[in-house]
């Protein structure tokens, strides 16, 4: 039985792409390009809050709203942290993660902010694949994420090694 | 509004302020449950003795978490101007108990005269990595901010 309850909130998410993923899911099935699918994500200020409050970002447009308003963002913005948690979401939403694959890292692309209310769009896709000489498979998973008026927001490429 | 760093004012070796995290258990549940990530070795605590680890691991992405506040804080527009890259690897787990702390280092400026023209902007070139309490890094890469 599990320790905690899972207390993910499961309505501020929703999937699309190809049905029964995870059973799909090897290293020599996903080429590059292979569609993993994606989804929306509603970035609220109830978990801003809570997100900027546990890892103590001090950003004061997160939280602040007098501050927010009068800055250039015109209003507050999520923490930059937030960017792992849309996409991340969606992929446990989907399962689009290979089991008992390891996580090797991360590059990052910013664009514009993410703002209380948004509705973020992430499509995932393969974007490279490796077979290092010592035989480790290495997969890396791009996600885009778009705003409701299709802005980019972040790119983030992530690099597994897949188990055999 | 906080004040915009100077391109100008930036000397290679220049490090952005540290921001230090303290990791617990709790702060690694309250993560799952904004994540999704479920994974036994992040939250399960008898599966997770049962690992290579002996216990507990934070998921991956909090600890890239004090690099990424210091990107946009150490420019002073909190979220990281548009253009910014970063690439991070992880390189060692970091556990309930551990306090991680960002290092962000100037290696390079690089003006935008030397970038594609009519695409330029000034940007730095950093090394950036945590480091936990027992002096371990737990992740280490390069970032490119943009510097408005």
């Amino acid at each position: 039985m599990a320790r905690i309850q899972h207390l993910f909130k499961k309505e501020l998410v929703t999937s699309f792409g190809p049905e029964k993923l995870l059973s799909d899911l090897t290293y020599d099935k996903m080429d590059i390009g292979f569609d993993c699918g994606g989804g929306k994500y509603k970035v609220t200020k109830e978990e801003v809050e809570k997100f900027a409050k546990l890892m103590g970002d001090t950003n004061p447009y997160c939280r602040d709203e007098s501050a927010a308003k009068a800055s250039s963002y015109k209003g507050l913005i999520a923490p930059t942290g937030m960017i792992y948690i849309y996409g991340l979401r969606i992929c446990w939403d989907r399962k689009v993660f290979i089991d008992k694959a390891v996580r090797m890292g991360d590059y990052i692309e910013f664009y514009k902010p993410t703002r209380p209310g948004d509705i973020i769009t992430v499509k995932m896709n393969v974007v490279d694949k490796k077979l290092t000489s010592s035989g480790r498979k290495l997969l890396y998973i791009g996600m885009d994420h778009e705003n409701q008026k299709g802005e980019k927001i972040v790119f983030i490429r992530m690099g597994f090694m897949v188990p055999d | 509004m906080n004040k915009i760093l100077d391109y100008i004012d930036v000397k290679v070796g220049d490090e952005a302020p540290v921001k230090s995290l303290k990791i617990d258990q709790e702060l690694i549940d309250n993560y799952a449950h904004l994540c999704g990530d479920y994974n036994p070795i992040h939250v399960d605590l008898e599966e997770a003795a049962k690992t290579m680890f002996k216990g507990t691991i934070a998921h991956g992405t909090i600890n890239s978490e004090p690099i990424l506040q210091v990107l946009g804080n150490y420019v002073g527009t909190y979220w990281p101007p548009e253009g910014t890259k970063v690439d991070l690897q992880f390189r060692s787990p970091v556990r309930p108990g551990d306090i991680i702390s960002s290092n962000i280092v100037v290696k390079q400026k690089k003006p935008k005269s030397f970038l594609k023209a009519g695409a330029g902007k000034n940007t730095l070139i950093c090394d950036v990595f945590t480091v936990n309490d027992k002096g371990t890094e737990c992740v280490r890469g390069t970032a490119e901010i943009v510097i408005p």
